[in-house]
């Protein structure tokens, strides 16, 4: 009971409590009592107790104190790092990612590491060696004790962060996200997520799914500690070839700043002019119709804020889910190559008197036993794209899919992207300076066994159907909870989306509706 | 690794054109044409890898050389060494390719203990270069399909028993070139004249050892035959060739193969096969069924390599000699013949090239060219070839090692000149040298060894000390025997222990034995 009680209280309360952010010690209190058992939100993998003793707390530094929790696809140095694979169940790296060392340069705490699909691959977190996340959300008409409540999924891949964020179990989590790994979990949790654009941070040190849409992700339980994350985060790194360099986020930044200028922002957060483009493709017929009420009080809170809401059309939306597929099912058989239990991580060995021909025997061994059904799915997917017989017809068009959806995003948005080059920016530009549409198509959906036999089937890929466009342009998208679900009362989340770059404009929007939402519900 | 570029039908088919104009058979076989291309795989003379910082230090213990990325753990990522691109461009300059703007990484997929990421990256779909050609000498010429940028893997070795697999990943991920020529090829002898060729010029660049023994450069070769107004032949292709003798071998047994397969009317399957040094031919390795998809893709991490116009300029003009430019200025500028030329320029790779292409002058080219600056260059050229490395040959030590400095050697051919030194005591100097690495200095050294050319006075007591230790051959002169001189000269060098100059010690003896000419 004290526990459905807190995270009910936090729900309403957690955006404006000027109480002190809670230590360390405190979290891990709350780790204890949330995280394992019957009902428990299986989150963390990992925990690094030993973190607190040595905690600096120079109050210089922008994040000194704030401990953070990091999704398991990470490296880190002091704890293992699994990617909830059996293949790298002991695999401890001598390394820190690039971000783990930015947050430690920042005197930031890693408090644990977070449960998600193996190797990023689900929309569920249920293909894990470490048991599926169970969503900590209960609702508020719920009766029964919070451990017995309905269990639902944390989304994925990135459940666990959600879960950990949802539950206060940590200030903020790092995730990644590949085709809606970040956005989705947090719209299923009711938290923020920031899924950041293509480049901007480095991915050294981050386990690859999909190399080319991989982007690591920050969530957290309100806009400003995204931002005060992202902000960490965002460097240039030369230790990842596709980080951008300075000049293009520099040029970005001018172009954001000179229109946030025009926009009158000056501290008051107010979008007087700002052109929202609604996407009529991402409105598909899988949707809920429950979704449809809190995204209007979403729009009718920014014409408010005087914002104009404008209709706008991506054409090459519908074909984007099947592209996604395609290249990121291309990408993890290309990268999960190296798994082969020779250097690193777990080695099958051959029943005594069992014939090894070569080390192709043993290979497939290992990687039968060690990788997942779902990662194994996709392996599959990626080789048969990729052979000669079907490169043309499959990764080739995927790719030209992708550079439609680009091209779509180009089109409706007014600041130009800096890295398309001349010949895109002289085209006639957009009005939009943001899309908004809906996270998901539905609520967290049920782990219940039912339910999960059909998550087995394709359809589950559904549910990526609006996160991939963004992932496929790189462009950043931020979700901001929009409310709860008249029929099941349970979280929705909206997603705001820009212009690659103009995450300082996309992070204001998503504050702007996370602090006028609440307004607006206790006024209707 | 076998491969068969996109681009690579169309050449075939434009050299197909040329070539049935241009019908060359031999004599081995008659009404036979064989043609000939060869991929090479070129180890780059970079200090570090193709897309890490780890040294390309590969006699050093297995597995000490090794980065987290090279041995492909989670999360790394591969950083392009732009010395490799740098070296790629010169060899690309030097065979006058057109060095493409922008070029594009992909990745090559094969499960195998050398390839620790389960693929080779590459550049399949977009090389660093394309076209360009290699002068073979006599007139011919080979010409280029691309040069490409890829890596190399790390080395498997199986034992004995066959039942494990030993690993050495300090290979893994050095940057490799792959040149492609086209199928210019007609005989064995032109296609070890291509290679050596090719090694030349690698080495002049600084770009690779060039060294097939020991690995630095391989080839594929792919042979195929065709009687005279006929398409060109079904092609095999024959892997990993480490010498230009086996090259040759092999292309000689493959040319017999096909040739006796047609003339039985059975077609020639198009396979891959390896080379039997012992029985030097070749056998079956796998079927064009058996080819494996490598299930090329591009690498997602590795932007397109863009090359400005200004970049290769500079390449350009900082470009070292090149073989053929050195040899023509050797003879022209010193007068030596064309053989101390080619001797010369073979000495140790003839290259002046360290890593990255820094130069380090450290060739027997450049040795000669300072030695023979402001002396005779015959004589240095002379004294270094078949003094220096006629000693160092037979002391079985190679020229880098060399402790003769060019001062030392230019000190001893100028004592050689005004006669401090006879040819034969330079000779036992330059010996002692070799053989104890002595840094005292040579007038010093001279003395020591009592070397100094004996002088005038001493050469008469020399010279008549012979004559009374010599009686009977003194009798046989003074009655005019004159060739019997050169006995009792032999008898002063020993006796002076090569300090005496031979002429000067025969005119003393006529002297002495025989009445003066009137």
């Amino acid at each position: 009971m004290f526990l459905r009680c807190t995270l009910r209280r936090q729900r309403v309360n957690r955006q404006y409590s000027t109480s002190a952010i809670p230590t360390l010690g405190e979290y891990l209190k709350r780790i204890g009592e949330c995280d394992s058992g019957e009902g428990g939100t299986n989150a963390f993998v990992s925990i690094d107790s030993t973190q607190g003793l040595v905690s600096p707390t120079t109050a210089s530094k922008s994040l000194a104190g704030k401990s953070i929790a990091i999704k398991d696809v990470i490296c880190t140095s002091a704890l293992p790092t699994t990617c909830s694979s059996e293949i790298l169940r002991d695999f401890q790296p001598p390394y820190d990612a690039t971000v783990v060392r930015l947050l430690n340069d920042e005197d930031a705490t890693v408090i644990g590491k977070t449960n998600c699909d193996e190797f990023g691959m689900g929309s569920m977190n249920i293909h894990t060696s470490h048991g599926s996340v169970i969503n900590p959300f209960q609702t508020s008409s719920s009766k029964v004790p919070w451990r017995k409540r309905e269990q639902r999924s944390a989304g994925g891949s990135s459940g666990g962060s959600a879960a950990a964020v949802a539950a206060s179990m940590c200030y903020a989590a790092l995730s990644t996200d590949t085709g809606g790994s970040t956005r989705l979990p947090a719209s299923y949790s009711g938290i923020v997520g920031l899924k950041p654009s293509y480049g901007l941070i480095s991915r050294w040190g981050v386990v690859s799914f999909a190399d080319s849409l991989d982007c690591v992700g920050i969530m957290a339980d309100r806009v400003s500690r995204i931002r005060s994350v992202f902000d960490v985060l965002a460097q240039f790194d030369t230790l990842d070839p596709t980080s951008i360099p300075i000049i293009h986020r520099e040029r970005m930044s001018f172009s954001i700043r000179s229109r946030m200028k025009d926009l009158g922002d000056n501290g008051q957060k107010s979008l007087q002019g700002l052109v929202v483009g609604i996407p009529w493709e991402y409105f598909p017929a899988e949707m809920s119709q429950y979704i449809y009420s809190p995204f209007n009080t979403v729009l009718s809170v920014l014409r408010q804020l005087g914002a104009s809401i404008k209709p706008v059309s991506l054409p090459s939306t519908r074909y984007g889910l099947s592209a996604y597929y395609v290249i990121a099912s291309a990408e993890a058989y290309s990268n999960l190559a190296r798994y082969d239990g020779i250097r690193y991580g777990a080695r099958s060995s051959p029943e005594e008197g069992s014939p090894i021909l070569d080390a192709a025997d043993v290979y497939a061994l290992t990687r039968s036993h060690a990788l997942g059904a779902e990662v194994k799915r996709r392996i599959l997917l990626g080789s048969y794209a990729l052979t000669a017989g079907a490169f043309d017809n499959y990764f080739l068009q995927a790719q030209r899919v992708r550079n439609l959806v680009r091209a779509d995003f180009d089109r409706v948005f007014r600041i130009s992207n800096v890295l398309a080059g001349s010949s895109a920016s002289t085209e006639a530009r957009g009005a939009v300076d943001i899309i908004l549409h809906p996270s998901a198509i539905r609520t967290a959906p049920s782990l219940m066994p039912k339910s999960a036999s059909a998550a087995e089937g394709l359809q589950v890929y559904v549910q990526d159907v609006l996160t991939v466009p963004a992932s496929l342009a790189g462009i950043p998208a931020l979700t901001v909870p929009m409310g709860y679900a008249e029929d099941d009362g349970w979280p929705l989340g909206v997603s705001v989306v820009g212009q690659w770059g103009s995450e300082e404009l996309v992070v204001n929007v998503g504050e702007a509706i996370e602090q006028n939402l609440r307004i607006h519900d206790e006024t209707s | 690794m076998l491969r068969i570029p996109v681009g690579r039908a169309t050449a075939s088919r434009c050299c197909h054109r040329r070539d049935l104009a241009t019908f060359a058979s031999d004599p081995r076989w008659p009404g036979w044409q064989a043609v000939i291309g060869i991929e090479v795989h070129v180890q780059i003379k970079s200090r570090a890898k193709l897309f890490s910082q780890t040294r390309t230090a590969f006699d050093q213990p297995p597995n000490t050389q090794v980065s987290l990325f090279d041995a492909a753990f989670p999360g790394t990522l591969p950083n392009l060494n732009i010395k490799c691109v740098e070296l790629a461009v010169r060899t690309a300059l030097a065979m006058g390719s057109d060095v493409q703007k922008r070029s594009t990484f992909d990745r090559k997929h094969y499960f195998y203990p050398d390839l620790p990421s389960g693929y080779q990256i590459t550049q399949k779909y977009a090389p660093l270069a394309m076209g360009g050609q290699v002068f073979i000498g006599q007139g011919r010429t080979v010409s280029i399909e691309q040069i490409q940028l890829e890596q190399d893997t790390a080395k498997s070795t199986k034992s004995i028993s066959g039942t494990v697999t030993r690993l050495d990943l300090n290979r893994a991920g050095a940057a490799l070139m792959e040149i492609v020529s086209r199928p210019d090829m007609r005989t064995p002898e032109e296609a070890g004249a291509y290679v050596r060729a090719l090694q030349a010029l690698l080495r002049a660049v600084g770009a690779s050892d060039g060294n097939m023994e020991q690995g630095s450069l391989r080839c594929d070769v792919n042979v195929s035959v065709n009687r005279k107004d006929e398409p060109f032949g079904t092609r095999c292709e024959v892997k990993n060739l480490n010498s230009v003798r086996f090259l040759m071998s092999a292309i000689l047994s493959e040319v017999r193969r096909h040739t006796a397969l047609l003339d039985a009317g059975c077609p020639v399957p198009q396979e891959t096969r390896g080379f039997d040094q012992d029985r030097a031919e070749t056998f079956l390795l796998r079927t064009k069924e058996d080819a494996p998809d490598y299930r090329y893709m591009p690498d997602s991490n590795l932007p397109p390599l863009l090359l400005t116009q200004d970049y290769i300029s500079a390449i350009a003009a900082t470009m070292p000699e090149l073989p053929s430019a050195l040899y023509a200025r050797l003879q022209s500028q010193y007068g030596i013949s064309a053989r101390d030329t080619e001797v010369l320029m073979s000495i140790e790779s003839g290259s002046d090239m360290g890593y990255d292409g820094e130069a380090e002058k450290g060739s027997a080219v450049n040795y000669f060219e300072q030695v023979a600056d402001g002396g005779d260059p015959k004589v240095a050229a002379n004294w270094i070839i078949h003094e220096l490395l006629g000693q160092l040959a037979f002391r079985n030590e190679s020229f880098h090692t060399n402790p003769v400095s060019v001062e030392t050697m230019r000190e001893l051919l100028a004592l050689l000149h005004d006669g401090t030194l006879t040819g034969t005591s330079a000779k036992t100097l330059l010996r002692h040298i070799l053989q104890t690495r002595t840094q005292i200095p040579l007038t010093q050294l001279i003395d020591e060894m009592s070397l100094r050319t004996a002088s005038s006075t001493s050469l008469k007591s020399l010279c008549e000390a012979a004559v009374s230790a010599l009686p009977r051959e003194s009798d046989v002169i003074r009655k005019g025997n004159e060739k019997v001189v050169m006995k009792l000269v032999g008898h002063v060098m020993k006796a002076s222990r090569g300090t005496a100059n031979a002429r000067a010690a025969a005119d003393m003896l006529r002297e002495i034995l025989l009445p003066p000419k009137l």
